[in-house]
């Protein structure tokens, strides 16, 4: 029998790890790509690279994403 | 095989005598990459333009005016090529002409465009007066008398400050528009009492008769003009349509031209001979060799030259890929040219780039979408970077599919087996959502490959660049680091997370000892500041992680779709059907339209970050071919 406070506490702690680290993903983002908007007003060829710089942070927010499968699908069906 | 196109350093020297027809044939051929001179000293100067340069752009800045008067915008495409010979002889003439038929054209329509303004203007002034019936001229020229004509928010009352006064009214827009005749003692006051009511004047035009008739004659004025104009403006595209081919064809030429004109700032010269220093395709060296002689009667010789070292940063570089790899420089473009003694990564991004992209979106539907967009896409545009990477997308889309497959996907439902689409079709598929461990584990298995794959190319070019000793500091160390490290903890891992001790097995010293000697070679290598990178390697294994992370957010909201139509709209029967089919396309369309983004910015930072920074640096000159890809006119 699954302890529903013990299930309820682990999908919570899949929210907190993908929403603080969706958070800080988007604030790196913002530096980043007002960065990169303002090389591209300069270089317009520099979009490509200037794209793949801004989501370089997405790791963060990836990051967390694994967390929370991890505890969505492996931790939870186990208790 | 990873190599660009093989280059020959070249020596083209001769008389000047014979510069122009060097130059024709070099153009001709389209392959001299021309290194600039640039070192001037006493005896080697830089050549100077040919003469011809200050009418070419003459020329070119008149017809360029005459083609944006006919909005031509020289990406148009003509039927058939304009052999150069009828343009030489007849440009100048041609030109003057044109320019003086289109600036007639344009100088009517600018007139009446004027006129129309003109007229525009006199009818937002009459427009307030439409229902007074005082003829114009009768609002002047007193003595006696002053006069507001204008228009107002409200109606001033004036009977306190005179009686004696004729004021017409009528509504307005938001406001009024009024017409006062007061005797001009009282012109002040009433004029402050009319600006309390936001009184604005208006300038009467000098017409003579009644508002409400003017403003019919110049309506008539301007339907009249107006179709003047029209016919003014399909006379100028007439022209553009007359002439079109020929000012595209003749632009061209005059570009052409110039280009060979100004070539010899690129050379050397001395008193009586040039010298141009460039680079040949290897495979085209005795092509060119063999043409100089002929047209120049040997007084031009094109020399390979290996007598010095060549300087590797100064090679420009082809990339040399085989056609269907051929759209995947795009890729490598944007990130960086290789150099000349570079492995060129395109013919492994030709599978590897689709394959993780197809591993993100594994999806039967999604891939389906994805290869008919990138079809209608290829199709339709003609950009060629965006045909480029709409022929990337066809291959993402058949990954997508195989991987489709393989995770029984078709928009997030199941396809095959006993609850799926097709029941009577079943295989063992790996479902994403119930295999979320296997597959975190399969990601790190192909991130340690792909690394792998990364330092073994890296291997390759410091050994060519470098040396054996350097390669194997610089790169075995942290081959050996990746797989002792991934050996230690695949080992520990289990015990770790079962809490029971951990034994010291003999994998386990393998890999450790891998390890270490992996640490001592960087350490040789780099000295104490390697130490920094170590940390890169786990997040560079642990960022492929995203392979399965996006993959099953987009899995996760494609079930969401599916469930929410169903719950919402489907179960309820009926007109609701309509809505929940409208749900499942416009669910599906941002889904598809987030993985494609998504799966292909991730695909390609999983290259750019972690592939490519363990061998490829890039920053090679790209090689520019002295001459013109013709469009619009072919050599006679």
């Amino acid at each position: 029998m699954v302890d529903p406070i013990g299930a309820g506490l682990i999908a919570l702690s899949a929210a907190i790890a993908v929403s603080a680290t969706g958070i800080a993903a988007a604030l790196g983002e913002q530096v980043i790509g007002s960065a990169a908007i303002g090389v591209m007003a300069e270089d317009e060829g520099f979009f490509g690279r200037g794209l793949v710089m801004t989501v370089i942070p997405e790791s963060i927010v990836i990051f967390g994403l694994v967390v929370a499968l991890i505890l969505l699908f492996v931790t939870l069906p186990s208790i | 095989m990873f190599e660009p196109q093989p280059m020959t350093k070249v020596i083209i020297a001769g008389s000047k005598d014979y510069m122009n027809i060097a130059i024709g044939a070099m153009h001709k051929h389209d392959v001299v990459h021309i290194a600039d001179f640039v070192d001037e000293d006493e005896d080697f100067k830089i050549g100077k333009p040919q003469a011809s340069i200050t009418r070419l752009s003459e020329r070119a800045v008149s017809l360029r005016s005459i083609a944006s008067y006919l909005s031509i915008k020289g990406k148009e495409d003509i039927p058939s090529k304009y052999p150069d010979d009828t343009i030489i002889d007849t440009i100048d003439v041609k030109t003057e002409q044109l320019d003086v038929e289109v600036t007639q054209v344009t100088d009517r329509i600018s007139e009446i465009e004027s006129k129309i303004k003109d007229i525009k203007d006199k009818k937002r002034l009459l427009e307030p007066l439409k229902s007074f019936d005082l003829p114009l001229d009768l609002y002047t020229g007193y003595q006696s008398l002053a006069v507001f004509v204008g228009t107002s928010k409200g109606v001033p009352i004036i009977s306190d400050i005179t009686n004696d006064y004729e004021l017409e009214t009528t509504p307005y827009g938001r406001g009024h528009a009024i017409s006062l005749f007061v005797p001009r003692e009282f012109e002040d006051d009433v004029l402050k009492r009319l600006q309390e009511q936001g009184y604005a004047t208006l300038s009467l035009p000098k017409l003579e008769g009644v508002p409400k008739d003017i403003l019919v004659d110049l309506d008539v004025q301007l339907t009249e003009l107006q179709s003047e104009k029209q016919k003014s403006e399909a006379d100028l595209s007439d022209l553009r349509q007359k002439h079109i081919e020929y000012i595209l064809a003749s632009d061209e030429y005059l570009s052409i031209e110039t280009q060979k004109a100004e070539a010899p700032l690129r050379f050397a010269t001395t008193k009586n001979t040039f010298i141009v220093e460039g680079w040949v395709p290897t495979k085209d060296l005795e092509l060119v060799q063999r043409d100089m002689e002929d047209v120049t009667n040997g007084h031009v010789i094109v020399d390979a030259d290996s007598s010095e070292v060549a300087d590797v940063e100064k090679i420009p570089v082809a990339l040399k890929n085989p056609l269907p790899s051929r759209p995947l420089e795009v890729l490598i473009r944007a990130f960086s040219i290789p150099k000349y003694n570079e492995i060129d990564p395109t013919k492994l991004m030709t599978f590897m780039y689709p394959a993780l992209f197809g591993l993100m979106l594994g999806d039967i539907g999604y891939g389906a979408i994805v290869i008919a967009l990138g079809l209608l896409v290829s199709r339709r545009v003609k950009s060629e970077g965006m045909r480029n990477l709409a022929m990337i997308g066809v291959y993402a889309g058949m990954f997508s599919i195989i991987f489709g497959f393989v995770f029984n996907e078709f928009f997030g439902v199941e396809a095959f087996g006993h609850a799926g689409l097709l029941p009577f079709i079943v295989y063992p598929a790996v479902p994403r959502l119930e295999n979320v461990l296997n597959l975190l584990i399969a990601t790190f298995i192909i991130g340690i490959l792909m690394l792998t794959l990364g330092y073994i190319l890296g291997f390759v070019n410091e050994y060519k660049q470098h040396g054996l000793k350097h390669a194997v500091f610089a790169k075995v160390s942290w081959l050996c680091m990746l797989w002792g490290g991934a050996l230690v903890i695949a080992l520990i891992l289990p015990s770790l997370s079962s809490g029971t001790g951990i034994q010291l097995t003999l994998g386990l010293v393998v890999g450790l000892a891998v390890a270490v000697v992996g640490f001592i070679f960087l350490i040789m290598g780099e000295g104490m500041i390697g130490l920094t990178e170590l940390p890169t390697l786990l997040s560079n294994v642990l960022s492929y992680s995203r392979l399965l992370s996006i993959g099953v957010s987009s899995t996760g909201i494609a079930l969401a779709v599916n469930k929410l139509s169903y719950a919402l709209f489907f179960s309820k029967g009926g007109v609701f059907v309509i809505f929940g089919v409208l749900l499942l396309i416009a669910g599906h369309g941002i889904n598809t339209a987030l993985g494609i983004l998504d799966s292909g910015l991730q695909a390609l930072r999983l290259h750019y970050v972690e592939f490519f920074t363990k061998f490829y640096r890039g920053g090679g000159v790209k090689y520019k071919p002295f001459g013109f890809e013709r469009k619009y006119t072919e050599e006679k």
